[in-house]
């Protein structure tokens, strides 16, 4: 047993040793979180991750509600949200788009307001003849997100009009219709409803709609509690390749015919090897975790859950390296295959994008990536749980660490590989 | 005729490390040179500044009358290379090596596809060349090795110690080769630590120890600067101090310098035969047990010991 | 000229030795591709978020809300029964959940008691626009109603009902009309997409797929560096230092081969984007290889100025592993430049992946022709000059 885990020891002190295993098993995930918390706005302060998007208002209409829209956008509610620059010329204003100066251009019509609020003889009419003006929003498609945000605010802007003029026009039709207002008398009533709606906040929807998120609790929840164990998880498949590289390497080099010549058992060996993929591949993820708790303030959750799901996913991601290591040649062909895995399991595991925005089978496919499993755990940890949620993921990592260890084994001793 | 390589006190520094002290040469057209020494010594820094590889700290060298400084390009188009390692591209064929490292000698056309028969033929592997040479043995790819050398024709070729790690018959076929080249003209700068080779091989001898060039000459001029002298080599038990022994050795008659090694004692002598008897004498008296003993004739070895105090194989 | 030809042949057979190569040079890529661009459908799928709705109180009300959902531009609503449903959403496989209790009608929306129960993952965006698109519909459904229960309070105001069944009808015929008036209310706003002479459409999957192309040119490119390393360690590179080539026609020779490979895998990517992915990337050939060539040229001697710095292959393939991705990261190539901070986006000009992108953005998003795409093209190209000068300089043997 000693002997086991003086092979493990040693395994682990030589990955340690190798600067440019190094570089990949610590160096990019810590590089890439860091990334990714610079994208999430991790690091900036502001949730979503964006802020400060430019955008630039042109008011032809110059009426009350063209001049409404400039000052919702320039409210102290959006003042983080946008940045907005008034133009006079449409045509300047899509320009700058176009040369990505600013995220969307905002064009607000000349007679925008008149073409909105109905006049006296609108409702003497049934048929309500609509102006056909309409506020344009010139979007830049290279920032997607920052003109989807101003469109939104102009959306909802357009539809409070809208509210306005539907509440005004329904309630005057029909006074009118029932007798209780004089035609002659709707012009100045309108206006006089349109100015106390105006008056009085906001109307209630009527429709209460109350939101959770999936922990329960907060709605506060750190990106990079996602993104973190993602790109850990993703390179510890690099890191458990690698070690079974090292296992044909040592049979290459001629050291694993040496340490099976010594009076140490094949299984001791073998054992030992296996034990010093497992303890590289947690030293990996204690290393990442403590740096990111560290350097990133991040909180992990249930200290006791962590330790069980980290152990539990590098026992299913060794189960992996010992298979592609079963299956492999040469240690260039661990590598290459290993490189190759880690990456694959990174994108379907659900290490760069959420799984949900996958294809159903590739979700499908995702369950047989201890990442996927991983970032489950993690995820659930770092909304507040504890060990005792974890059920599910350590049981499908731990199952899957068995089943693939068996067919390594099985493999391997087909193949023969303690023989040669 | 002026001679094809000219070194003048080349230098090269590591920093505080000086590998190569100022050491100065010539090789005449269609010699083989050798350049003897332990590992370490220096032979192979020497080689690279040669070859343009490394840029000399100090010094120069002229290789057909172009500095190796000052118009590195010439220099190359004029030797040929060695190296101690194989420098192949294994996934390739031996005919695939020996095209491209042709073309990068200027070769190309009709010329190189001929050069490439005729090398292949030379190294014995006309009918193997569509093979990978990651699938050959090693004699075979040390073959392809010096083929490549060959290519151009060069009128120097450095051979960096081309026998390190191989077995007897492959060296036995690569000095071979050497000697066959030199016949037809090819000058060699040859470097070794096995004395035998440059017994074997040169025609001059440049002795080179911690990056200074302590003898040169042909063979018979360094073995007479030891004199007309037997080396007797006694090979002692292992717990017993040969150092000792050597200081009761001095002041023997006929004996002219003892010196030491782990478990040996190296006896220079004019006649080896008359101090024998003598010799054992003293290791019986102090107990010391000799297990065997050997009679060397004048040579490079001894040259070196003679030298150095020490023995080429440290 | 000869010479850069052999060194560059020699490097593609050596390169392609290992099966494994085909892996990174094929394979990967267009898994990457196909997912990330493919798991942000193009503009003839439906690309709006799945939304799960489980309808509890089949009513009249609950069925205006989830026809008001289909409508939205944002969302596309899917009717499960509430178990299989948050099964779903559980086990994170949908973002957001939207539960209308059973009470919910027109009775308890007059009531002021109707609510909606709207569950979403953890910061998650899709959950932020799903409740934006949830809201929207809301207002739509309730805004007639609101409507209907103003008019009755104007009318009571100016003469009061004689009994609630005339209020009650006043107050049906209100909603008639205000239900009326709000489908044949116009639409007030027009998003136009920037300028493209042929209107692409803001496709987010080409945004993608350009990302993952510039990410695999890049890696492999950076790759270079391994290549140097193996010749190191091989022996062959002294050799050839020996030989009379220069170092600027080694390199360059290294340079041009790998950049050729990393052409023809371009050209196999972009023809799976066009055949596959259906994206519109034949528009001008001219402007797409400038950038692309441009790209290879910089990510090429980046790679070889890494080379002189990298000892083993190991260190090599690792580095250039790590540098990709990151590099991709930061430069906008996987998520939109948009979103980093001021500073950061700043901050990224000095990466030559930021300048692809942008090139790369140019010419599929802005529908730019090849005069958009040359000054990025010059910022790549001068960076392939000035990282090629520090590889020839430092390049040596010792």
């Amino acid at each position: 047993m000693t002997k086991l885990f003086l092979i493990g020891l040693k395994d682990l002190k030589l990955a340690f040793r190798d600067r440019a295993a190094l570089i990949l098993m610590l160096l990019a995930p810590f590089l890439l979180t860091l990334g990714l918390g610079f994208v999430t706005g991790r690091f900036s302060g502001g949730s979503g991750g964006i802020g400060d998007i430019p955008v630039v208002i042109v008011n032809l209409d110059k009426d009350q509600l063209g001049d409404a829209l400039v000052d919702l956008f320039n409210s102290d509610d959006l003042s983080g949200l946008v940045t907005v620059t008034e133009a006079d010329d449409p045509e300047a204003a899509r320009r700058s788009i176009d040369e990505d100066q600013a995220a969307a251009a905002v064009i607000v019509p000349a007679g925008f307001t008149q073409s909105v609020i109905p006049s006296a003889e609108q409702f003497t009419g049934t048929s309500v003849e609509a102006g056909p003006l309409q506020i344009e929003v010139y979007a830049n498609p290279s920032r997607p997100t920052g003109a989807g945000i101003v469109k939104s605010i102009v959306d909802e802007f357009a539809s409070r009009v809208e509210e306005g003029r539907l509440t005004s026009m329904t309630a005057i039709t029909q006074l009118l219709m029932s007798g209780r207002l004089a035609p002659q008398d709707a012009g100045s009533a309108g206006q006089a409803m349109g100015e106390r709606l105006a008056e009085s906040p906001e109307a209630g929807l009527g429709i209460a709609l109350s939101t959770n998120t999936a922990s329960g609790e907060t709605n506060d929840f750190d990106v990079l509690a996602y993104m973190a164990p993602g790109m850990a998880l993703m390179f510890l498949m690099f890191t458990t390749s690698y070690g079974g590289r090292s296992l044909l390497a040592e049979r290459s080099q001629g050291t694993l015919p040496r340490l099976l010549v010594s009076p140490t058992s094949t299984t001791q060996v073998m054992g030992g090897k296996v034990l010093g993929i497992f303890f590289t591949g947690a030293a990996q993820l204690f290393i990442l975790i403590g740096a990111s708790t560290l350097f990133f303030q991040l909180k992990w959750g249930d200290p006791l859950g962590v330790i069980a799901l980290v152990l539990a996913a590098v026992f299913a991601a060794t189960g992996w390296g010992m298979l592609i290591t079963a299956i492999a040649r040469t240690p260039a062909q661990v590598s290459n295959l290993g490189s190759a895995v880690m990456l694959i399991f990174g994108i379907m595991g659900g290490s760069f994008i959420q799984l949900e925005a996958l294809p159903e089978a590739v979700q499908w496919f995702s369950k047989i990536t201890p990442n996927a499993w991983g970032l489950d755990g993690f995820t659930t940890l770092a909304l507040g749980n504890s060990l005792a949620q974890l059920g599910r993921p350590l049981l499908a990592l731990t199952a899957m660490g068995a089943v693939l260890f068996t067919v390594a084994v099985i493999v391997f001793n087909r193949k023969g590989i303690t023989q040669k | 005729m002026p001679p094809i390589l000219e070194v003048h006190d080349l230098v090269k520094k590591y920093g505080e490390f000086t590998a190569v002290k100022g050491i100065s040469f010539d090789i005449q057209e269609g010699e083989i040179f050798s350049l003897l020494g332990p590992n370490g010594a220096g032979k192979t820094t020497t080689i690279s500044m040669l070859s343009t590889l490394y840029e000399p700290t100090g010094g120069d060298a002229a290789i057909g009358g172009h500095s190796v400084i000052k118009d590195p390009m010439a220099v190359r188009n004029l030797i040929g290379v060695v190296p101690q390692e194989l420098a192949l591209y294994e996934d390739l064929t031996a005919r695939e090596n020996l095209v491209f490292w042709g073309q990068m000698y200027n070769l190309n056309g009709s010329r190189l596809k001929s050069r490439v028969d005729e090398i292949l033929e030379q190294i014995g592997l006309a009918d193997k060349a569509k093979d990978r040479v990651k699938t050959y043995s090693g004699g075979m790819k040390r073959r392809v090795n010096i083929g490549v050398g060959l290519l151009h024709k060069p009128r120097l070729l450095f051979m960096d110690e081309p026998t390190v790690g191989i077995d007897p018959q492959s060296r036995r076929a690569i000095l071979d080769t050497v000697k066959d080249l030199n016949r037809q003209g090819m000058t060699v700068l040859y470097t070794t630590h096995y004395m035998e080779e440059a017994q074997e091989l040169s025609d001059r001898v440049g002795i080179i120890d911690h990056g200074e060039l302590i003898a040169l000459g042909t063979q018979k001029e360094l073995t007479r600067q030891v004199g007309e002298t037997e080396t007797l080599v006694l090979h002692i038990a292992e717990n017993d101090d040969p150092k000792a022994l050597a200081r009761s050795l001095e002041g023997v008659e006929g004996v002219l310098e003892a010196t030491t090694t782990d478990h040996e004692v190296a006896v220079i002598t004019p006649e080896a035969e008359d101090v024998l008897a003598a010799v054992v004498g003293k290791a019986n008296e102090r107990g010391i047990k000799i297990r065997s003993i050997d009679i060397r004739e004048p040579n490079l070895e001894a040259v070196f010991l003679h030298l150095t105090g020490r023995a080429l194989r440290d | 000229m000869k010479k850069i030809f052999a060194i560059a042949w020699k490097d593609a057979i050596i390169r392609f030795a290992s099966k494994a190569e085909l892996l990174y040079f094929v394979i990967l890529p267009v898994v990457f591709t196909f997912l990330l661009a493919g798991g942000t459908p193009s503009g003839d799928e439906d690309n709006r978020i799945r939304l799960l709705v489980s309808d509890q109180a089949r009513s009249e009300l609950s069925a205006q809300i989830i026809a008001q959902l289909s409508a939205s531009t944002a969302v596309r609503p899917e009717v499960q029964p509430l178990d299989e449903a948050q099964a779903q959403f559980d086990e994170r496989r949908a973002s957001v959940l939207l539960v209308i209790p059973a009470d919910f009608s027109l009775q308890s929306l007059q009531e002021g008691a109707a609510s909606l129960d709207l569950r979403m993952q953890p910061n998650d965006l899709n959950g932020s626009i799903a409740q934006r698109a949830v809201q929207t519909a809301i207002r739509k459904v309730s805004s007639a109603v609101n409507a209907a229960n103003q008019a009755v309070n104007e009318a009571e105001a100016a003469r009061p009902f004689a009994s609630d069944a005339e209020r009650q009808a006043y107050f049906d015929r209100s909603l008639e009309l205000a239900t009326r008036l709000q489908t044949e209310a116009p639409e007030r706003v027009a998003v136009v997409q920037g300028s493209t002479p042929d209107q692409v459409e803001y496709d987010p999957a080409a945004n993608s797929f350009a990302g993952q192309l510039i990410t695999w040119v890049f890696i492999p490119l950076f790759g270079i560096s391994a290549l140097f390393a193996y010749e190191r360690n091989e022996g062959t590179l002294r050799r050839l230092l020996t030989t009379p080539t220069r170092r600027s026609t080694y390199l360059l020779g290294v340079i041009g081969g790998q950049v050729t490979v990393a052409l023809a895998q371009m050209l196999i990517l972009v023809g799976f984007g066009i055949l596959v992915m259906k994206l519109n990337w034949g528009r001008d050939p001219a402007a797409l290889a400038v950038i692309l060539v441009a790209a290879a040229l910089a990510a090429g001697a980046i790679g070889t100025t890494m080379g002189t710095f990298i000892k083993t292959e190991g260190q090599a393939s690792g580095l250039s592993i790590m540098a990709g991705m990151v590099m991709a990261l930061m430069g906008g190539c996987w998520y939109p430049l948009e979103l980093f901070p001021q500073a950061v986006q700043s901050a990224v000009r000095v990466l030559p992946t930021t300048w692809a992108m942008q090139g790369m953005l140019d010419l599929v998003l802005r529908g730019g022709g090849l005069a958009e795409v040359l000054p990025e093209a010059g910022v790549l190209l001068g960076f392939a000059a000035v990282f090629f000068t520090v590889g020839v300089l430092r390049f040596r043997y010792e």
